[in-house]
């Protein structure tokens, strides 16, 4: 089989000036599975909405067996034979296993659902793809495993050429992602291309044929992988050979932010200690347990046991307002949903939290507003600078900016800064922006910064010192000239293919 | 081709000072339209007189629709104001008319009656997280059945002392309005010059960011409803003073649905975090006009019904299909 079933070529798509896609080309013959790797924000997510056709291309070509399109509709992918699982599944829970496989092409006699023959073929599709599960099966009550395989049995239902799988892995168990590894080699010698997207170098090793590695948009790396070394890999990933950035050894500090044998649902326990000026960076893959942590340390989460201190003052947040009474504050990963209140303006969102301190016998002292606002406009390089105009006409960065502005102007006093993926959807230029306010904040006013990322060139470019998370606990820790992206992408990765061999 | 910088945002329009009200209340052309029609087709509309029947109409409106706009901007609702006027209106009619309270005891007892309605909505939605919607839909219905069973027979003979709360005059003009007035210039200095304000605003538009920024999400809406349920109570003893009579299966019955159309009218999105106490007096004005218009008119009820039906979808289709400018 030499029929090369799905070919992308020049594939471009800017998002208000930003470039996600950037000239991206991906050839992926039948018979191949092609790992598609890359940072949170290389641009994998819309590469896979413009195959499904979520997104239009703004340039460049999709070839799906012999057919180019420069556009793809939705119900044009999938009539080209492009199907893709998603990591949060798109079947109906209230609906039986050959319910959903049949799900808007069922078959009909005498005008009515028939159901035996819609069973019969389902039977036969969940054998072929080894489920263990009957058609009769409702899904939601299945494990998460299984509800994978009807939704790749209800791709091959509609004949489906090119398979993409997001991040297959993530949801499942160690021996549902065993089963899983099965079912794709299957599908590889049943001749499908399979574009596959994760993060775990194991997975790659273990089922790719070809790796495609994408940063900002590009393709930054291209190869096949048989006879590749891990560390290959890796420095495919990070994209350049170890380039060592000398830190300056920091002067012995003494804590600020102390948390002993912290524990809540989904990890711990957990200790940390982040030193007054200090940058330590929580890094770890998606589900690590990063923003729990760091979400249980604000009082967005109840701890379950631990202690968590500022200084010598013992503090359990409730809830954040009690962390911000103790000097905590937050900058969440989830702009949108967490952050951003998009129809107020620039300064109603940077000064929230502000208006009230600033205030006198309940009344808004509206010029100190202003020149709060004005001076944190320059401390962040807020771009528009105007006062006025709503957040959500600002870019990601800037919007960002205005998110981090909210803990950093002089009406309020963090001891300690918490952030969450500080630079998610961040356009590189406003990334070093915020790496320098940050860095800046450390320095000068000692403030103990600690961030979860999972980019290990953040980590490199932002942390003094990096914990490694995985399952919910620290698993090591990396400072000085050891704190790599190669030792980061090598250290989330060892604890879980030493567990994959187990 | 050139792609638009997302850093510079689009020019806006050179409108500024009048012209910016007038463009973010387009209900203000409508409204001085209605205006001029009403008194070219009747003659008498602009009379001293019928302005202030109904200024004195729409004041009880306004009393509750202020509260209201607010509770909504912040991202809740209240149905059950037509039932707390019901009942405030009742309670201090009888403290008034069978205690012979003094007229200060009977309102303060009525707004408390009012708060009481208002606190158990704010619990219910605020702290234990029900819906709104259905919570203040379940008390119309309760706080209703609560007056008729406390109420059986209508009350009336309030005595001289009660019916100055609605009768008195300041200044020349009718108390009602006056406390209309203060109620109006109070929710808009709330919302401009307190950071309670701004922390109504954020609820409303992202709930999950505002409880991250430290803001009292549940606090801040729990007021609202605590002082739109003594506004309704504070209007329903307007009105028991005004008819010198209260009745608890037919006062106050249907307000609950004019008021939300007011604030509705006046520009504030039932999903919360947008809305001026402006464009809440329009509304409010819009009404009370349209239905004294009509009237003078001789328009029958159910004509002034539906009017006031189609001008609320006419308004919600015109702010979905009119160009987005401003804010």
């Amino acid at each position: 089989m030499t029929t090369t079933t799905l070919r992308i070529s020049g594939l471009t798509k800017s998002f208000g000036g930003v470039r996600a896609l950037d000239g991206v080309d991906l050839t992926v013959p039948a018979g191949q599975v092609h790992a598609l790797l890359g940072h949170n924000g290389a641009g994998k997510s819309t590469l896979i909405k413009c195959l499904g056709g979520a997104y239009p291309p703004d340039a460049g070509t999709i070839e799906v067996g012999g057919t180019s399109y420069t556009r793809l509709t939705p119900r044009a992918s999938i009539a080209s034979g492009v199907a893709i699982i998603f990591q949060t599944l798109s079947v109906v829970d209230a609906l039986t296993v050959a319910e959903n496989i049949f799900l808007g092409q069922e078959w009909t006699r005498h005008g009515r659902i028939d159901r035996r023959a819609q069973e019969e073929v389902a039977a036969g599709l969940m054998e072929r793809v080894a489920a263990k599960c009957s058609p009769r099966d409702r899904v939601g009550d299945l494990p998460m495993g299984q509800r994978q395989l009807v939704e790749i049995a209800k791709a091959l239902s509609r004949s489906a050429a090119v398979l993409v799988l997001d991040e297959p892995t993530a949801a499942l168990s160690g021996a549902e992602t065993d089963a899983l590894a099965q079912r794709v080699e299957d599908l590889r010698t049943q001749g499908l291309a399979i574009v596959y997207v994760t993060h775990l170098l194991g997975e790659v090793e273990r089922l790719a044929d070809a790796v495609t590695v994408l940063r900002d948009g590009r393709v930054a790396h291209h190869a096949t992988v048989s006879g590749r070394t891990r560390r290959e890999l890796v420095e495919a990933i990070a994209g350049r050979p170890t380039e060592v950035v000398p830190k300056s050894p920091r002067p012995p500090a003494p804590p600020r932010l102390i948390a002993e044998d912290l524990r809540g649902p989904g990890f711990g326990p957990v200790g940390l200690s982040v030193a007054e000026g200090e940058r330590v960076g929580l890094f770890g893959l998606i589900g690590s347990g990063r923003t729990r942590i760091l979400e249980t340390l604000y009082g967005r989460r109840r701890a379950t046991a631990g202690t968590i201190r500022v200084g010598d003052r013992t503090v359990a947040p409730a809830r954040p307002a009690d962390a911000l009474a103790a000097g905590i504050a937050l900058v969440p990963a989830d702009r949108r949903a967490q952050g951003l209140f998009p129809s107020m303006t620039a300064q109603d969102n940077a000064l929230l939290p502000s208006v009230k301190p600033l205030s006198r016998l309940g009344v808004r002292a509206l010029r100190s507003e202003r020149r709060v606002f004005d001076g944190l406009a320059t401390a962040v390089g807020l771009r528009p600078a105007r006062s006025r105009l709503p957040a959500g006409a600002f870019s990601g960065g800037n919007q960002q900016k205005l998110v981090l502005g909210r803990w950093i102007n002089e009406a309020r006093h963090v001891d300690v800064l918490l952030l969450d993926e500080p630079t998610q959807g961040v356009d590189v230029g406003a990334r070093q922006e915020i790496y320098r306010v940050v860095s800046t904040l450390a320095e000068e006013r000692g403030t103990a910064v600690l961030f979860a990322s999972s980019d290990p060139e953040e980590v490199v470019a932002l942390a003094d010192r990096c914990l490694i998370v995985a399952r919910g606990r620290i698993v090591g820790e990396l400072s000085g000239t050891e704190l790599t992206e190669q030792a980061l992408l090598s250290a989330v990765h060892a604890p879980l293919t030493a567990e994959g061999a187990a | 081709m050139t792609t638009a910088d997302p850093a510079l945002p689009r020019p806006r329009p050179l409108a500024t000072g009048g012209l910016a009200v007038v463009r973010r209340n387009p209900l203000l052309v409508v409204l001085v339209a209605m205006v001029l029609i009403f008194q070219l087709t009747t003659g008498s509309f602009l009379d001293p007189a019928n302005l202030s029947g109904i200024a004195t109409d729409a004041a009880t409106l306004a009393i509750v629709a202020v509260p209201l706009a607010l509770l909504v901007i912040s991202g809740y609702l209240d149905l059950s104001v037509g039932s707390t006027l019901a009942l405030g209106g009742l309670v201090g009619g009888w403290l008034a008319g069978q205690h012979h309270q003094s007229p200060a005891v009977a309102l303060l007892g009525a707004l408390a009656a009012g708060a009481l309605v208002g606190a158990v909505n704010g619990v219910l939605c605020c702290w234990f997280g029900l819906s709104a919607f259905i919570v203040t839909l379940g008390m119309l219905t309760a706080v209703r059945g609560l007056a008729q069973q406390l109420f059986p027979l209508p009350l009336s003979g309030f005595g001289s002392g009660f019916a100055w709360i609605g009768g008195a005059r300041v200044a020349g003009i009718a108390a009602p309005v006056v406390i209309a007035a203060l109620v109006l210039a109070a929710g808009a200095l709330f919302l401009a010059f307190t950071p309670a304000g701004r922390h109504v605003f954020a609820i409303g538009v992202n709930r999950e960011a505002a409880h991250l920024s430290g803001i009292h999400i549940r606090r801040t809406p729990f007021a609202l409803f605590v002082a739109t349920g003594v506004a309704a109570a504070l209007a329903g003893a307007i009105k028991a003073s005004v008819l010198d009579s209260a009745v608890a299966g037919t006062s106050g019955a249907g307000f609950e649905l004019t008021v939300l159309t007011a604030v509705l009218l006046g520009g504030v999105a039932l999903t919360g975090g947008t809305g001026s106490i402006l464009g809440v007096l329009l509304g409010v004005l819009f009404l009370g006009g349209l239905q004294n218009g009509l009237t003078l008119l001789n328009v029958p009820t159910f004509w002034q019904q539906m009017a006031q039906g189609v001008a609320l979808v006419a308004g919600a289709a015109l702010a979905c299909f009119a160009p987005r400018t401003g804010r």
